[in-house]
């Protein structure tokens, strides 16, 4: 025995997954983000590249900068190699409506990931989504600078409105007419709708989940769960008012809620922790959502219900009720929720319509 | 990432396929006079005694148990002295120079097959105790113990499931040994008044099911024993898994499977049955794997309990010259324990001693994506208990259930940002008590 090697004390166990790394959680979902950056780039040109581009940089930047102040040197508390801040801000710059004034994504990027991440300690910490956040704070404080607009011309002079906007706008919710202007099939591709830049193609946004499920980059379970809520709430409404399969596909594929389930309720930092846990996150999610485009004046529901719902995650995962494993008597408590939800939704409807 | 994983990447390739070599003759054995579950003991011979293989040289007293100490060689007892133990803590040992005679003790005589179907359970109990056998896999739980229940008893399961990366001893022990790990289970079988058994192996395992199935059949077709192939994923060896996956039976925390109608062996205590009732023997070698990734060349020996680890790794040519710092691992790399020197003594219940490179690994800050709750064996949330941990919070841990983690380490295994969580719920464990 001529090497004699150092012998380390450990402890079990002393190995570990070698595919499992944040980095390569993070860097995923920029790949899913392709194909839905390239179609923004193809539909609203210069714009998108200057928005994406102002809205990864300030927050990278304000992370950055962050930490080369507060931690001294040497302590790497610096998270910039993990892609989580580059993640937080093509999500964030792509929810932007493409006319949004550079200055305003950068004010809002750098206070998004200032309030809703580093104040609270850095990757892990945050309670709250930092894209939604700073989506948030555009639609409160700059909401008259960010119009929705495409380069395809809307015809009846509807330019500048999203299908959702249209529906509010025009008084009756549940007025087929909108399909007219943009029918279905462009709702699901994206081409000539207008909305926020990386919102309108369903179809790359499913491309991008069905990687990263491939991957095991997210949980399956969230936007599957908060679709089928707001499909299956939209359904509900659709079967009481008489109205045909157009009006829940048209809520799945209209506004953010196929962006939002995706690459935004899935952020695992700020959803609960168990499987149960997030099948509950995910209903309640879809039901806000919907419940905000019915009664609500706001065509930012996800976001907002992103953000309601990040405050409850620590609730879900309390301890004395959260259980990795589903549990009749938690099945059917739920089972109650989902039929109070419908009852809810059904009883505001008839007061609306 | 975030899914249920429970498949660890199992390295066996590397002494899988080698035959057993025999070391059985070392220059001088240490016995261990104390171990994890005895404290004190007394020792019956003084520097200087001549000693048989076999004899009894002492005893070590445990809580509610004795265990009678045996010399593995023949020889000249030597001076007690520290040496290290399979759990990491430095223990007395006596040593013994071995005389290359291989003199066996007078008891040691085979009993006839006749004389083997008249014993009673009592009787076989009464032999375990005798010859100390405890559980082989690494437990070390005394078997006579478990064998005298007096619970109902339908199925007695064999273990050979040998989930833990690396190791191969078992393995190695079923395909050399097939029938003696078989009678070891008839007599269980027969002491407990069973008549079904199962043999529960991974399903990757192939060549064992053809082993075990040909032997049972043309060696104990009276006996009605399955081999049960199993998951192939970690921790499948875990008894309550075993059990769940081959019997369908979920024996709840806390409570012993006799209970149920189910009693567990692993593969080497079947053997070693085997050795106390027909040869009357006690447990002097020990199936082994010298394995790692920074040994030159990894084997299975089949060697005297109490060999130094240290003439072991000669006999593998030394560690690689590759690595400057190495993890010295007595049992498993997922659960195994770590220790300071290769200078320590293989016990009974050492199975394996493995090599690593050492690798630190870069802690991220968790990202809650929650496959180690997804994973966990035992349903915990490993990453709730260690942020009840980090915050001292003995109710959050208590309620979140951190006793009833089975440190399989599984949650660290699969931590996307290479968090040691295990340590945490043992910390966990620790605290609460």
């Amino acid at each position: 025995m001529e090497h004699m090697p150092q012998v380390i004390r450990k402890t079990s166990p002393y190995l570990r997954r070698p595919q499992a790394k944040v980095s390569r959680m993070m860097s995923d979902v920029v790949i899913a983000l392709i194909p839905v950056i390239i179609f923004a780039i193809y539909s609203f040109g210069w714009s998108a590249v200057w928005i994406l581009l102002a809205s990864t940089l300030s927050m990278t930047l304000t992370e950055a900068i962050y930490y080369w102040i507060t931690s001294p040197k040497g302590e790497t508390a610096f998270t910039l190699s993990n892609y989580s801040a580059v993640v937080s801000g093509l999500i964030f710059g792509l929810t932007l409506a493409d006319n949004t004034p550079i200055w305003v994504v950068v004010i809002t990027g750098v206070l998004g990931i200032l309030m809703a991440k580093l104040f609270f300690g850095g990757l892990g910490q945050n309670i709250f989504n930092p894209a939604a956040l700073a989506r948030v704070l555009v639609a409160v404080n700059f909401a008259t600078l960010s119009t929705y607009q495409a380069n395809i011309p809307i015809i009846d002079g509807e330019a500048g409105a999203t299908v959702l906007q249209t529906l509010n706008e025009s008084g009756n919710l549940f007025n087929a007419d909108i399909l007219n202007h943009i029918p279905l099939w462009q709702l699901f591709t994206g081409i000539g709708v207008p909305g926020s830049l990386g919102e309108v193609s369903a179809l790359l946004i499913i491309v991008g989940g069905l990687y990263l499920a491939l991957r095991h980059s997210f949980e399956v379970r969230i936007p599957v769960v908060f679709i089928a809520t707001v499909f299956g709430l939209a359904s509900a409404v659709a079967v009481y008012q008489g109205l045909g399969i157009w009006y829940p596909l048209m809520h799945v594929f209209s506004g953010g809620v196929m962006f939002g389930a995706v690459f935004m309720a899935t952020d695992p930092i700020t959803s609960p922790i168990t499987k149960p846990g997030r099948i509950y996150f995910a209903f309640a999610l879809g039901f806000v959502t919907f419940i905000i485009r019915l009664f609500g004046a706001l065509p930012e529901g996800v976001v907002f219900s992103i953000l309601i719902m990040n405050m409850f995650v620590s609730a879900f995962d309390y301890f004395k009720w959260s259980n990795p494993r589903f549990t009749t008597k938690g099945s059917v408590i739920f089972a109650g929720v989902v039929v109070a939800a419908i009852a809810v939704v059904l009883v505001g409807v008839s007061y609306v319509g | 990432m975030i899914k249920k994983s429970r498949k660890v990447r199992d390295y066996k390739e590397l002494t899988k396929a080698l035959p057993t070599m025999r070391f059985l003759e070392p220059e001088s054995v240490y016995i261990h006079l104390q171990n994890g579950r005895c404290k004190t003991y007394d020792l019956y011979v003084k520097e200087g005694d001549y000693v048989k293989l076999g004899e009894v040289i002492g005893i070590r007293h445990g809580g509610f148990f004795e265990q009678p100490i045996h010399a593995t060689v023949s020889g000249t007892v030597g001076t007690v002295s520290k040496k290290l133990h399979r759990t990491g803590r430095k223990v007395d040992c006596v040593e013994i120079r071995n005389d290359f005679k291989e003199t066996y003790h007078e008891s040691i005589v085979d009993r006839t097959d006749q004389a083997i179907a008249e014993l009673t359970q009592d009787d076989m109990v009464q032999i375990l105790k005798e010859k100390s056998l405890v559980g082989l896999g690494g437990s070390g739980f005394p078997s006579y113990i478990k064998l005298a229940t007096k619970e109902k008893i339908d199925t007695v399961v064999i273990n050979a499931v040998e989930c833990e990366p690396y190791l191969s001893s078992d393995y190695r022990l079923i395909l050399e040994h097939p029938r003696r790990v078989i009678a070891g289970m008839t007599y269980i079988m027969q002491a407990l008044h069973v008549k079904t058994g199962i043999i529960a192996i991974k399903k990757s395992k192939d060549p064992l099911y053809q082993v075990l199935t040909q032997v049972i059949k043309g060696k104990f077709p009276e006996y009605d024993i399955q081999v049960v192939k199993l998951g192939d994923y970690y921790p499948q060896g875990w008894e309550i898994e075993v059990f769940r996956n081959a019997l369908g039976i979920d024996v709840p925390h806390g409570e012993l499977p006799m209970k149920y109608g189910v009693i567990g062996f692993n593969v080497s205590t079947a053997a070693g049955v085997y050795d106390a009732i027909k040869h009357n023997l006690p447990v002097t070698k020990r199936y082994f794997t010298l394995t790692g990734d920074a040994i030159k060349y990894p084997q299975n020996y089949r060697v005297k309990v109490g060999t130094s680890v240290k003439k072991l790794i000669e006999l593998s040519d030394g560690f690689k010259e590759d690595y400057d710092k190495v993890n010295i691992i007595m049992g498993g790399p997922m659960m195994g324990v770590s220790t300071v020197s290769c200078d320590v003594i293989v016990s009974k219940t050492t199975t394996s001693v493995i090599v690593l490179q050492d690798t630190d690994y870069e802690e991220q800050p968790c990202v809650r994506c929650g496959s180690c709750v997804y994973s966990c064996p035992a349903h915990l949330e490993p990453v709730q208990i260690m942020n009840a941990v980090k915050r001292n919070d003995k109710d959050v841990m208590k309620g979140l259930g951190a006793y009833k983690c089975i440190e399989c380490g599984l949650c660290a295994y699969v931590c996307t940002s290479k968090i040691h969580v295990t340590d945490y719920v043992r910390k966990a464990k620790r605290l609460i008590g």
